[in-house]
């Protein structure tokens, strides 16, 4: 049956509701001790993707497994892979813990384990009053219980934010980074970068059913944290220099500039310098998490001819880094913003060729290294009390829930 | 499975469908079968005193004539086991906990294998208490030499629990196929109020009374107890008559006789109670297996 191993494989899903396209060829995978953010605007596909995953869509094509099987075949499936996915599914006159007791009898678990989980998402108050008179935030509280009774190695939540308060969203950071801790997997689904920001290791952004980028979040905060625009004499020699130097991060805009991503602006004047380029001009800019978010997944919104900015992807982005390639390759990569070819060409190498590639993909040990908590607590189930101080990170903004 | 058992026993019994829907069967079951002995003591009581009916050797006032009071009763009050079943996974899907319970089960077959057979508990439990109201309904309203002996009264009421068990299934096999609520019950129940008895009357009219009717759903259904209600009376007779030295009555007129007791008691046209049985059966099954089919496919959304 299942190996056990928390791992998360979708590959090349695809979905179609009618005309509409709603995933096509989406391939990615989530490690355990890690949480996976799945981001996307509004219709993006992620909860197709995430139902497909959970057996309660089936796909036009691919698959994907949990612990190395398809959903249908986990046996008893509440035991491997908890999900909240609506905070709609209560029967409005049952109780919050009749509903835990409904579904803790399918899993064959006793109903102290109902109240034990009631109790972890703070809904104990309120165990006996009917779920249909709950708040929204209740009812995802009790969505998020639900997910907890068969105490998961998989934890897949989409949007689980949505109508927390301030306290709830804190409180949900901490425990799905010490959920993530004890080495098991997390994917969650967010339409705001922000919102996860503080969470997530790995991300996967979609758009309009395709992959834009997936890869470790810390990659792509480095990867686009700057640039310079470099308005080079010559600008193929300026290129080559720039790659005998061993800078790849160049790419080509549409105004005749160069930009480069992985150089300061002495290192590409030394080089530049050196290798006798005249250059007009060197300005560097600045882009911050979420404006990069926002330019990947809006990017192919934007009306024909206009010439959006050529955000690369960062390098580990299946053979960017190959120096040969990579000027070719970042022009296509441009075009993706205009004429939305790009995700093809991107993802129809073979999957293992392209994901093994990547750099992404640390060792096990990496993770475990990387996440291990400060203190090794007993039980999962006890994350720290609601740290009423979000994390000390760049951008606290989306506090408000679904802000 | 039983976990699925299990959690499907307690979505019924933590909610209140089960007894909203139970008091009204009980009711209806009851004041049919009382209503109903009432009017055929009423009818019988007139015949036995008529006197070309005494010219003949039919003790009148001697026969079970409220076994098809019980028959009729059971088939009016299955409506409510119908509905009962017909929320059973309908309702899931409007109300989203489908999501849940199919996250929470090893497959979506077991999911509805599981409401089956709970569903045919239920089934059996909403059979015994129709049958017991309408055993009320009977024992008010009619005189007691028209009540039928023990015997009798068992085989009717063991063919009307088998009846709204079917139903019960039946529902639930529709609810899984339509899958809304509201267009299952509306649809079952024009089916089971109009289309079905009117429909069946007119096909029976239409063809010289043939058994077309009784190969449909309802028919089939309803003669279930109706046709266990007129082999009683058959019989019953049949012993009167020989008893007083009359003669078997012939096949011709057993027909006949039959189909008047089974338009009497709801089932024009119907078959026999086994082939009754066998045929809504058959129905139940259909409509379960295609339900089952197409949640197999369906995506929840
Ligand atoms: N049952 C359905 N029938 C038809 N189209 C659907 C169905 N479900 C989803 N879609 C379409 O598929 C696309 C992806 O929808 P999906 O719900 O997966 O997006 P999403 O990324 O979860 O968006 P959101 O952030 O708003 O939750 C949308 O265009 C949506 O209209
Ligand atoms: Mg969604």
């Amino acid at each position: 049956m299942q190996d056990g191993s928390g791992r998360i494989v979708v590959q090349n899903l695809t979905k179609n509701f009618g005309q509409v396209a709603a995933v096509q060829n989406l391939s990615f995978h989530v490690e355990p001790g890690s949480v996976t953010g799945f981001l996307g605007p509004n219709g993006a596909g992620k909860t197709t993707t995430l139902r497909m995953l959970l057996g309660l869509v089936r796909p036009t094509a691919g698959h994907s497994t949990i612990n190395g099987q398809p959903f249908e075949r986990l046996g008893n499936p509440g035991r491997v892979v908890g999900a909240v996915l609506e905070a709609q599914g209560f029967h409005p006159t049952r109780s919050a813990l009749n509903h835990l007791r409904v579904y803790a009898a399918a899993m064959g678990l006793p109903d102290q384990r109902a109240h034990e989980v009631i109790q972890l998402v703070g809904l104990a108050g309120a165990a006996h009053r009917a779920a249909g008179g709950f708040s929204l935030g209740m009812k995802q509280r009790l969505a998020l219980a639900t997910a907890l009774l068969g105490d998961p190695q998989v934890l897949v939540l989409d949007e689980p934010a949505n109508g927390l308060d301030p306290e709830g969203i804190a409180w949900l950071r901490t425990f799905l980074r010490t959920f993530a801790a004890s080495g098991r997997t997390v994917l969650i689904s967010s339409h705001l970068l922000a919102e996860v920001e503080q969470t997530i290791d790995q991300v996967v952004i979609i758009s309009r059913g395709q992959t834009v980028f997936y890869g470790m979040l810390d990659d792509l905060r480095r990867s686009q944290q700057s640039r310079v625009l470099v308005q080079p004499a010559d600008a193929s020699a300026f290129v080559a220099a720039l790659q005998a130097a061993g800078i790849n991060g160049i790419q080509p805009m549409p105004d005749g500039r160069v930009a480069v991503t992985d150089a300061t602006i002495q290192q590409i004047g030394d080089v530049a310098a050196k290798a006798g380029v005249a250059t007009y001009g060197m300005q560097e800019e600045k882009v911050d998490l979420e404006q990069l978010f926002f330019r990947l997944t809006s990017g192919q919104y934007t009306a024909p001819g206009y010439a959006a900015p050529g955000y690369a992807p960062p390098p580990q982005h299946g053979g960017y880094a190959l120096p040969a390639e990579a000027y070719q390759q970042q022009q296509y990569q441009q075009q993706q913003y205009q004429q939305q070819q790009y995700q093809q060409q991107q993802y129809q190498q073979p999957p293992q060729q392209a994901y093994q590639q990547q750099a992404y993909q640390p060792p096990p040990q990496d993770y475990a290294q990387q996440y291990q908590p400060p203190v090794q607590e007993s039980s999962p189930y006890q994350p720290p009390a609601p740290d009423p101080t979000p994390a000390p990170q760049q951008d606290n903004t989306g506090q408000g829930g679904n802000a | 499975m039983g976990n699925m058992i299990k959690a499907e026993f307690r979505k019924i019994l933590t909610t209140k469908l089960w007894w909203a829907m139970m008091i009204p069967a009980f009711l209806v079951a009851g004041g049919w079968a009382l209503g109903g002995a009432a009017l055929t003591t009423e009818i019988a009581n007139d015949l036995s005193r008529e006197d070309v009916i005494q010219q003949f050797d039919i003790p009148i006032n001697e026969v079970s004539w409220s076994v098809i009071a019980l028959a009729r009763a059971m088939n009016i009050a299955s409506i409510f086991p119908m509905l009962f079943g017909a929320l059973g996974l309908a309702s899931e899907l409007h109300r989203r906990t489908i999501t849940t319970t199919f996250l929470t089960a090893s497959t979506r077959p077991g999911v509805l294998t599981a409401k089956a057979i709970v569903y045919t508990v239920w089934g059996v439990i909403y059979g015994l208490v129709i049958a017991v109201a309408v055993s009320f309904g009977a024992l008010l309203g009619s005189d007691s030499n028209h009540l039928p002996d023990g015997k009798q009264w068992a085989l009717v009421l063991l063919a009307g629990v088998i009846m709204c068990t079917l139903w019960t299934l039946f529902g639930l096999g529709v609810g899984a196929l339509i899958g809304s609520p509201v267009g299952t019950i509306v649809i079952l129940l024009i089916y089971a109020l109009v289309i079905g008895p009117f429909g069946e009357f007119v096909l029976f009219s239409a063809t010289d009374g043939s058994n077309l009717p009784g190969f449909l759903p309802n028919g089939s259904a309803n003669g279930m107890t109706g046709s266990t209600a007129s082999a009683l009376l058959f019989e019953q007779i049949q012993a009167l008559v020989l008893n007083l030295g009359g003669e078997m009555v012939t096949e011709d007129r057993r027909e006949t006789f039959d189909q008047a007791i089974r338009a009497v008691a709801g089932a024009p046209g119907a078959l026999s109670l086994w082939l009754s049985t066998l045929v809504f059966l058959a129905w139940t099954a259909l409509f379960f297996g295609t339900g089952m089919w197409r949640n197999q496919t369906r995506d929840i959304t």
